[in-house]
């Protein structure tokens, strides 16, 4: 009993901070839009503040919470009370919340897997300058245009008509395009945001994947003609009509808002793209702050775990 | 922002007139005015009450917030020009899809005119590129 009363009030204390991080997310991030960050940087923070309520939760739970039950419960004196409604109902709404979690992860990946299994019927490496391991050519029609597939092992699918439309400079900066999105585990990242659903996040999702979008235009281009050889390639394929839809585990070349692309890679320039460079954290900057912290936690964690009890046993009384 | 109110004022939402689109557009400039202050910078020509009568008017359709300042009132729009805006873009296509009594046909309008919207979006697109191209070509050589 004592077992199950410590799981309940942890599931209790952790989906009511998840619903609390994630509610504050969903309102507050707009306020990232008025960063000066390049998209690099901005598709990081994105994507760092759509997970923090699951990290923030899962920390905060097995950090605090778990030991302040273990430490300071007592177990001989009222050893056959309950577990009490409160907790059992939050205890259960956490274990739907995660298993909804897994259940959107294991559709998406599955689904993933059986229309990338059709794509790839005859399929074969593809002999560009990117690398015959990591891109492979489609023959099958209803193959998107050019899309970068898989989790573990990534590879970039383009296309017969893809390679038909585009020149050679810009079906190799299209692949650049898609290389960095592999760099960045953009389709690991939708997993992971598929785990943790919550109402309200879509915007915040969608200025994520157009920030990765903007993110890898960046990467690809290093000068003038790439930057109009990437538009050029992006206005052809988005001519393309897809056959169905694709699947959440892929990042599709022509995603995004197509005319906000083509007029930021037409505007590039050397001299704004050396201005802009990512946010780099040095590690002068991050290791005393990071030692501080940690000071400060051994120091107070005693009575952390004590203020941790008091919150919890308020929450289930 | 005037065709959106034009077109997509018959449904639920009232119909608003160009005074009153006059009227609302410079109050989202001004963000709140009362009648007086309206009317200071003279580019309104209307009387002190024809402005009375259509402030009161929007604000009776539910474009207005008003609150008592004196003896007059002070009036703030309700939803910003794009809000407006999508309200007014939602209503309209709600009644197309809801005009027509085969379900599919009015839903085919609007496939067809975004694909032909998007066509010519890809077009105008294409000639920026075949022209910025151009224009580095001129430059020099790669």
């Amino acid at each position: 009993m004592f077992a199950l009363r410590g799981i309940a009030v942890s599931l209790t204390f952790f989906v009511l901070l998840y619903c609390l991080l994630s509610a504050l997310v969903a309102v507050a991030w707009r306020s990232l839009r008025l960063l000066r960050a390049t998209e690099q940087s901005l598709a990081g923070l994105l994507f760092a503040l759509r997970i923090l309520p699951l990290t923030a939760s899962v920390v905060i739970t097995f950090a605090f919470v778990v030991p302040s039950f273990q430490l300071l419960e007592p177990r001989s004196i009222n050893s056959d009370e309950g577990i009490g409604a409160i907790p059992l109902a939050l205890g259960v709404c956490a274990l739907l919340l995660i298993a909804c979690g897994c259940l959107r992860v294991i559709t998406a990946q599955t689904r993933t897997s059986r229309v990338v299994a059709r794509w790839l019927e005859g399929a074969r490496p593809l002999n560009v300058d990117a690398g015959a391991q990591t891109v492979t050519f489609c023959s099958r029609r209803e193959a998107p245009p050019l899309t970068l597939v898989g989790v573990r092992k990534p590879r970039v699918l383009v296309s017969e008509a893809t390679v038909a439309l585009l020149s050679h400079d810009e079906l190799d900066i299209a692949l650049k395009h898609e290389l960095a999105h592999m760099r960045s585990r953009d389709n690991l990242k939708k997993l992971v945001i598929r785990f943790c659903p919550f109402p309200g996040m879509a915007r915040l999702e969608s200025a994520w994947s157009q920030s990765a979008e903007l993110a890898a235009d960046d990467a690809a281009v290093s000068n003038p003609d790439d930057a109009v050889d990437l538009a050029a390639a992006l206005v052809k394929l988005s001519h393309l009509v897809p056959v169905e839809a694709v699947p959440i585990c892929t990042v599709g070349f022509v995603t995004g808002s197509i005319s906000v692309r083509v007029a930021r890679l037409l505007a590039w320039s050397e001299a704004e793209a050396g201005k802009a460079q990512p946010m780099r954290i040095r590690a002068w900057y991050v290791i005393p702050p990071t030692l501080v912290a940690l000071l400060c936690v051994f120091a107070t964690y005693g009575p952390a775990l004590a203020l941790t009890h008091e919150v919890t046993e308020w929450l289930v009384r | 922002m005037t065709k959106a109110f034009s077109i997509f004022g018959s449904g639920s939402r009232p119909q608003l007139g160009p005074f009153e689109q006059q009227l609302l557009q410079k109050l989202w400039s001004h963000g709140s005015a009362t009648v007086r202050e309206l009317l200071a910078d003279g580019k309104i020509r209307q009387a002190y009450t024809t402005v009375m009568t259509t402030v009161d008017r929007l604000y009776k359709k539910g474009f207005l917030d008003r609150v008592a300042e004196g003896r007059a009132f002070r009036y703030t729009p309700r939803q910003t020009p794009e809000e407006l805006q999508r309200v007014a873009a939602l209503e309209g296509i709600r009644q197309l899809l809801g005009s027509g009594d085969t379900s599919s046909l009015p839903l085919s309008y609007l496939v067809e005119a975004l694909s032909a919207h998007d066509a010519q979006l890809l077009d105008e697109l294409q000639l920026l590129v075949e022209r910025k191209r151009r224009e580095l070509k001129t430059r020099g050589p790669r």
